[in-house]
């Protein structure tokens, strides 16, 4: 079965590409995606798109840096069981130190690993469908449509004032 | 910002990675030179040992601790820039949040490399790291020196992946404007970013959390390192406000580093209308809150050993205003808390050549109250006879001189390399009209 044709319309303003997004079904055709070159919480909104769980890896990662701190700190120090200036061999106050710093160390490394997660980074794949101008000042709407309607996507883009390409 | 347009802000960034001139070269091959000193003189220091340099009992923390502090402040400003400026929706923080972000990064780097050249026999440095020997040694962490090898290696782990980070959606743009093998560079770099809705989505996400972990690491860092001194008993140094003084003042040097980098940057980029002078002078007026911060602790200082009635600390401070470093003390009362008073004239905060200067100023002193706080502890402490006075060596000298060197060589080869200011926060800053 053959690929189904894709267009992208390439706006000016994110408004109109948000409209479009939200007109694209009810004229029948299917969205795909949309770029541009900041966050647009219009688009954002026309995609119905959900939260970002990208928290939850970061929280993971602060938990278990809390605990690994704290436990790295326990452990070294009851290796070498030495009373230094009369505090206690396991002194948590000190300890918090080793436990916060490795919270946020955690914490970032989380966010790290949720980002390239959820953002499938790297992806080199998705540039098959990147038209440079939507890093610089064009918001695009990718769209596919059944074959033998491109004509139809190309005027609906057309006619809601973007520029089109066509993807083979 | 009115007159910026999209294509106007690409336009002008991108236009500064146009290949370099010779009086570029020039200036990378005069920084190389300097790096090389230093390395020069620390190779010269390992070879022959760590007498080389002027530490000795009782001053065993000399310039290389207090270029480690030094560099460590300077690095703060860009994490407050970036993340806690970030966090209170200031607009005018975009425009210099990338270089400020940069600054921290090779800051950071300059300053990780002190703690190494001071430990003398710096390949033993595997002693910190807690891992299973057959010595049966593990680093303790009741000790603030282990708490500074994991809060600065947290701060540039941390500051490293935000600034790049943020530079992921700027080196796709990049990337589609350039040709050939830079291209390929620049694909590689950018991970393949297409600025797709929902990488957008998880992107905003993930660049909030990270604005919102780096805030308490960054007071968490100087903190950190204020309690190298702090928790020892050493007079002077054994003091509670040692962590905001500390964080007070790394945020002013730090500040006073970015107008030293911005307003050069601005003028060889053509940067006036992305860095307006709007811009500078909201650095300036944080900086005239910053400075009354660090003079306050300047006083709280004096008066806690005035009202403890404890002779000894108060032998230390008196010291400090009448002894042999007493210009020191002058030169940071003056630099970091009188001259930055300027600031509260509007022309001198629009003035482009007195914000240059004064940020050197200001540079100059917060080296010098590095100098006071770390050598003035321990010169001059509890027993008369045991009181000694220190002064840098030549190999000091040459690998003070390397790391600033180090520095503006990392800055420099950044500026003509990757976009100096961050294009998508100046977009988004002229969409939403911030």
């Amino acid at each position: 079965m053959a690929a189904e044709p894709r267009v992208m319309g390439l706006f000016a303003d994110d408004a109109k590409a948000a409209r479009a997004i939200r007109e694209l079904a009810a004229a029948g055709f299917t969205f795909r995606r949309a770029h541009g070159p900041i966050p647009s919480d219009r688009i954002r909104e026309a995609t119905a798109g959900r939260g970002s769980p990208v928290g939850w890896f970061t929280l993971a990662g602060g938990i278990f840096g809390f605990a690994f701190g704290f436990a790295l700190a326990i452990f070294t120090t009851s290796q070498w069981n030495l009373i230094v200036s009369g505090k206690p061999v396991i002194a948590l106050i000190p300890f918090f130190v080793v436990g916060f710093e490795c919270t946020i160390l955690f914490s970032v490394l989380g966010n790290v690993v949720g980002l390239l997660l959820c953002t499938r980074l790297p992806d080199f794949r998705g540039l098959e469908t990147h038209d440079p101008r939507c890093s610089c000042d064009r918001f695009g709407v990718l769209a596919s449509c059944p074959a033998g309607r491109e004509g139809e996507l190309l005027e609906f883009f057309r006619k809601k004032g973007a520029e089109v390409r066509v993807w083979p | 910002m009115s007159e910026l347009s999209f294509a106007r802000i690409d336009e002008t960034v991108l236009g500064t990675l146009a290949p370099p001139r010779r009086g570029y070269w020039a200036l990378v091959g005069a920084l190389c030179l300097g790096v090389l000193l230093g390395a020069g003189c620390w190779a010269y220091q390992i070879a022959v040992g760590i007498g080389v340099g002027g530490q000795n009992i009782p001053v065993a923390w000399g310039t290389y601790l207090i270029n480690f502090v030094f560099w460590v402040g300077i690095a703060h400003s860009g994490t407050l820039i970036s993340a806690i400026l970030h966090l209170l929706r200031a607009g005018w923080r975009n425009p210099i949040a990338r270089a400020a972000e940069t600054m921290t990064v090779f800051a950071v780097c300059c300053a990780g490399l002190f703690p190494f050249i001071h430990l003398g026999r710096v390949w033993q440095v595997y002693y910190m790291l807690p891992y299973p020997n057959q010595r049966q040694l593990w680093p303790n962490f009741l000790s603030p020196l282990m708490f500074d090898v994991i809060a600065i290696s947290t701060y540039l782990t941390v500051s490293a992946l935000f600034w790049y980070t943020g530079l992921l959606p700027d080196l796709a743009a990049v990337r589609d404007r350039a040709e050939g093998f830079r291209r390929k560079v620049f694909r590689v770099l950018s991970l393949g970013w297409s600025g797709a809705h929902d990488q957008w989505l998880h992107y905003s996400r993930g660049y909030l959390f990270f604005a919102a972990l780096a805030t308490p690491l960054v007071i968490s860092v100087h903190s950190v390192v204020s309690w190298d001194f702090a928790l020892g008993i050493v007079p002077g140094w054994h003091t509670t406000i040692f962590a905001p003084y500390f964080v007070a003042g790394a945020i002013h040097s730090g500040l006073a580093m970015v107008l030293t980098l911005m307003i050069p940057l601005r003028r060889i980029f053509r940067y006036e209308a992305i860095i307006t002078v709007d811009v500078l002078e909201n650095v300036a007026k944080t900086m005239i809150l910053t400075g009354l911060l660090v003079g306050l602790a300047y006083g709280t200082e004096y008066f806690i050993a005035w009202y403890s009635h404890n002779p000894v600390e108060w032998e230390s401070f008196r010291w400090r205003a009448v002894g042999e470093y007493a210009y020191g003390l002058y030169f940071m009362v003056v630099c970091n808390v009188l001259l930055p008073l300027l600031f509260l004239v509007r022309a001198v905060r629009r003035s482009l050549a007195w914000l240059f200067g004064l940020s050197l100023v200001v540079n100059f002193g917060m080296w010098w109250e590095r100098f006071v706080i770390i050598v003035g502890g321990v010169a001059h402490d509890f027993a008369p006879h045991a009181w000694g006075l220190y002064a840098p060596t030549v190999v000091e000298y040459g690998i003070m001189a390397g790391s600033f060197c180090l520095f503006f060589l990392l800055f420099v080869l950044f500026c003509k390399h990757l976009p100096s200011v961050s294009m998508t926060e100046m977009k988004e800053t002229v969409a939403h009209g911030r």
